[in-house]
This record gives C-alpha cells, sequence and structure tokens, in this order.
C-alpha cells in the first residue's frame, strides 16, 4: 500500500481561456488531514476534479490511493468518498432512496453508520431531495460520502450553508468515526480557524500553483514574522523567505525557517529588529495569497522536505 | 475534566490543553490518579486533530503531569516525583521575568506583586 493518498507531479488543466491547474506538485500523507486552501478561483475544485477523473489532465501525472488517475479512476472513485462544492444529487429521489441507490456501489457501505447520520444530522427521510433546504443537503451529501468505507474523503467547502450546530457536528462526526480510524481527509475551507484546528498538513494554491505545502506544526514551530524599521534596506531574497511587506520605514518578512539567522542578516543591513513573532495560518495565507508582495513562490515549497 | 479551546486566542492549541490540565491538577479537581479522556476521545470532544492532543499529552507526561499506562489509559500522575527543585525553579524562572517585567512597567511594588502572588496560591486552594 503506498504510503501518499494522493500525489501529482506537475499536474496541468488548460481550459480554453485560463491555466486552472498549473503544474501542481501535492503530497497527502495517508492518515492526514490537508486543508487545500486558496482564494476564489485559484484552482481548487479543478483540481479535485482532475484526481477524481471528473476532467482530463492536460499535463503531469497524479496517483489517487495508488492508482493512476488516467486509467483508475472508476477503482478511485469506488474508495474515496466525494462531496462536491454544489451538492446536487438526483432532485427526485428522497434521502432514503438516495441511500438504497448509493449502498450498492459500495462494498464497504455501511447502514449502521446510514441509520446514525440520518439521526444525529436530523435529515428528513422521506422528502426528495429538490425540496431540501441548502443545510440539509449539505448534509445528504455529507451521509453518502461518509458512509460508503472510504478510505480518502475528499471535501469541497464541506461546511458551507451548515449552521454552527452542524458544522460542529460535522467536525465531531469526522475527527471520531474517520481521522481516529485512519481515513484521510483532503478539504478545501475558506474557514481558516476551523482548518488549524482539525488540519495537520496545509496547501495553498494560488492560480494554479501550489505555494506552500507543509505540516501545520512546522508554521507554528518554524515560521516567524519579523517586524524591522531602517532606511534604504535592500530586497531580499533568500530561500526561507515566503512573502515581505514594506510601509515606509518599516519592512515586514514572513520567513519559514531560521527566523533568527534572517533577522542576524538584517541587522547587519543596519536595520532595527523590533518584532519576531509566531504567526498563525491567517498570516501565512494572506502573506502568500494575499496582495503583499509574494516573492519567489515555488521556492517554499521546499519547507514540506524538512517537516 | 471540561477542556475547551480558542483558536482566535493565537495561542497553540496543544499548549491550551497543557495549560489546562496543569491548571485542573493544581487546583486539585484533577488528583493523584484520576483518569484522563483518550487521545482519541479527547480529540473529537475539542473537534481538534488527534495529532494536537497527542502532542499535548506527551509533553505534560514529559513534565511528570500525567502518566500513560500502555494500553491502558492515562492518569494524573504523582506529584512530580524525582524533579530536583533547581529544575522546578528553572520552569519558571521565564514566568518570574515577565511577572517582575510587567509589574515594574505598571510601577507596582515588590509587596504588591508579592500579595498578588499569595492570593492567586490561596485561590487554588488544596496545595496548602
Amino acid at each position: 500500500m503506498s504510503e501518499t493518498a494522493i500525489s501529482s507531479q506537475g499536474l496541468t488543466k488548460i481550459y480554453p481561456q485560463v491555466r486552472a491547474v498549473d503544474g501542481l506538485n501535492l503530497n497527502v500523507p495517508r492518515g492526514a488531514v490537508y486543508g487545500f486552501l486558496g482564494r476564489n478561483g485559484a484552482g481548487k475544485t479543478t483540481t479535485i476534479k482532475t484526481l477524481l477523473g471528473l476532467a482530463r489532465p492536460s499535463g503531469g501525472t497524479a496517483q489517487v490511493l495508488g492508482l493512476d488517475i488516467r486509467v483508475g479512476h472508476l477503482a478511485i472513485l469506488e474508495r474515496t468518498g466525494f462531496v462536491s462544492e454544489t451538492k446536487v444529487l438526483f432532485e427526485s429521489l428522497t434521502p432514503a432512496q438516495l441511500i438504497r441507490f448509493n449502498r450498492g456501489y459500495f462494498p464497504k457501505w455501511s447502514d449502521a453508520l446510514a441509520e446514525r447520520y440520518l439521526k444525529l444530522f436530523e435529515i428528513p427521510r422521506d422528502r426528495t431531495f429538490g425540496k431540501l433546504s441548502l443545510g440539509n443537503r449539505t448534509k445528504v451529501c455529507h451521509l453518502l460520502a461518509l458512509c460508503q468505507g472510504a478510505e480518502l474523503l475528499i471535501l469541497d467547502e464541506p461546511t458551507s450553508g451548515l449552521d454552527p450546530v452542524m458544522t460542529d457536528l460535522l467536525m465531531r462526526i469526522l475527527i471520531e468515526d474517520h481521522v481516529n480510524e485512519g481515513t484521510t481527509v483532503f478539504f478545501c475551507s475558506h474557514h481558516l480557524s476551523e482548518v488549524e484546528k482539525i488540519a495537520d498538513w496545509i496547501g495553498i494554491i494560488e492560480a494554479g500553483k501550489l505555494l506552500l505545502e507543509t505540516r501545520l506544526e512546522e508554521i507554528r514551530q518554524n515560521f516567524r514574522l519579523i517586524t524591522v524599521s531602517g532606511d534604504a534596506l535592500p530586497v531580499m531574497a533568500a530561500p526561507n523567505l515566503v512573502s515581505q511587506r514594506r510601509a515606509e520605514r518599516f519592512h515586514r518578512f514572513l520567513v519559514s525557517h531560521e527566523a533568527e539567522e534572517f533577522a542576524a542578516r538584517l541587522r547587519g543591513q543596519g536595520a532595527t529588529v523590533l518584532e519576531i513573532s509566531p504567526v498563525n495560518l491567517g498570516e501565512v495565507f494572506l502573506g502568500l495569497a494575499g496582495k503583499e508582495l509574494p516573492c519567489m513562490p515555488g521556492s517554499v515549497g521546499a519547507t514540506h522536505a524538512t517537516a | 475534566m471540561l477542556l475547551h479551546v480558542n483558536t482566535s486566542s493565537g495561542v497553540p492549541v496543544y499548549l491550551q490543553i497543557e495549560a489546562q490540565v496543569k491548571h485542573a491538577v493544581a487546583a486539585g479537581a484533577l488528583k493523584q490518579g484520576d483518569a484522563l479522556l483518550s487521545v482519541r476521545k479527547l480529540a473529537a470532544e475539542l473537534r481538534v486533530n488527534p495529532n494536537t492532543v497527542a502532542r499535548a499529552y506527551q509533553n505534560l507526561e514529559r513534565e511528570g503531569v500525567i502518566r500513560t499506562v500502555p494500553g491502558g489509559g492515562t492518569y494524573v500522575a504523582d506529584n512530580q516525583p524525582g524533579l530536583l527543585k533547581s529544575e522546578k525553579l528553572r520552569r519558571l524562572r521565564p514566568l518570574a521575568r515577565q511577572l517582575a517585567v510587567e509589574s515594574t512597567q505598571l510601577r507596582l511594588s515588590a509587596e504588591d506583586v508579592a500579595r498578588l502572588l499569595e492570593e492567586e496560591l490561596d485561590g487554588l486552594g488544596g496545595r496548602r
């Protein structure tokens, strides 16, 4: 059995107007809870579609659960629970009928879990899907994905449309019934505080390129924001520099490791180091995908090798 | 044991878990030999990654606050066995330094600080 749940090498998907996915090298270890982050239109959903064989790659290769996506997509779909961003199913079927329809496709389907989730999620069993609220549709989509005995869950915006109580419940179920049992979870979310709690790996994608892939622990341990003041500092370049921003005499550098050494270099150039502080995921995300000056995207991708 | 985590506080979740367990032990809410939730159960309870809880438990065990019986659960340990007094003081020094800095900043006297500390120690009750 391969050690990675998802890996890709130079995965590319070109639509007529846009390079939606542009040379992506993903590595999602087995058993990880991997938060796949990016702004709207960054390429998250296209990446997922390509990995699941729902869109044909224009270039590169990828393996999901050890299976090549170009030839293995039926086997991949059997072993992967997928909740799409749109949460669309057959409008005229009820949740009870959808369950009966789906269970036949999955040898490891669990009726016990289906019953448990119908109750916990308070899903009306006999109202047709088309007449369900957005929240209830989302819950039905999750139920179907979570009951199929999948080794990998791919969840695109899992909590969009869920109220805070149901969001909390979904998180509990994911950890209790799935993460604790070794299931790999790969999910997209804009709720960074949610990601920070549940994930242990993150990847940040922007314009189809992976800007950062690292253990969350690495960010806590080694990523630092260095704030300095000083006139006429040269533009810095270093492999551990993730992003930098300048405002008049003040400069702020986000570094992925060896913050002390970096600060010493700045001092050597006449800067006064005001603060070296730990960062949270939100600050890293804004530093990379936000409007700050990102420097040398790609170079920071090397950080995960040290994790 | 009712732990809670706050992701917007900026304090890493594993440190929050460690601090709350230590507080519960110091205040006598958790006593020697009391069982803690398993890593998996506490992770589900707090909706956090199991690795985060495992990390907090490892640190607490290394510091002698809890002990893990292989295959048999996690318990509050006997009171800091074998730890030298100099080592205990060494661990506390960064907090003492911060207290000194903040109280100087606020122009509080050494007596004020000592009284404050006394009150907090009394507040924990059980230790006297």
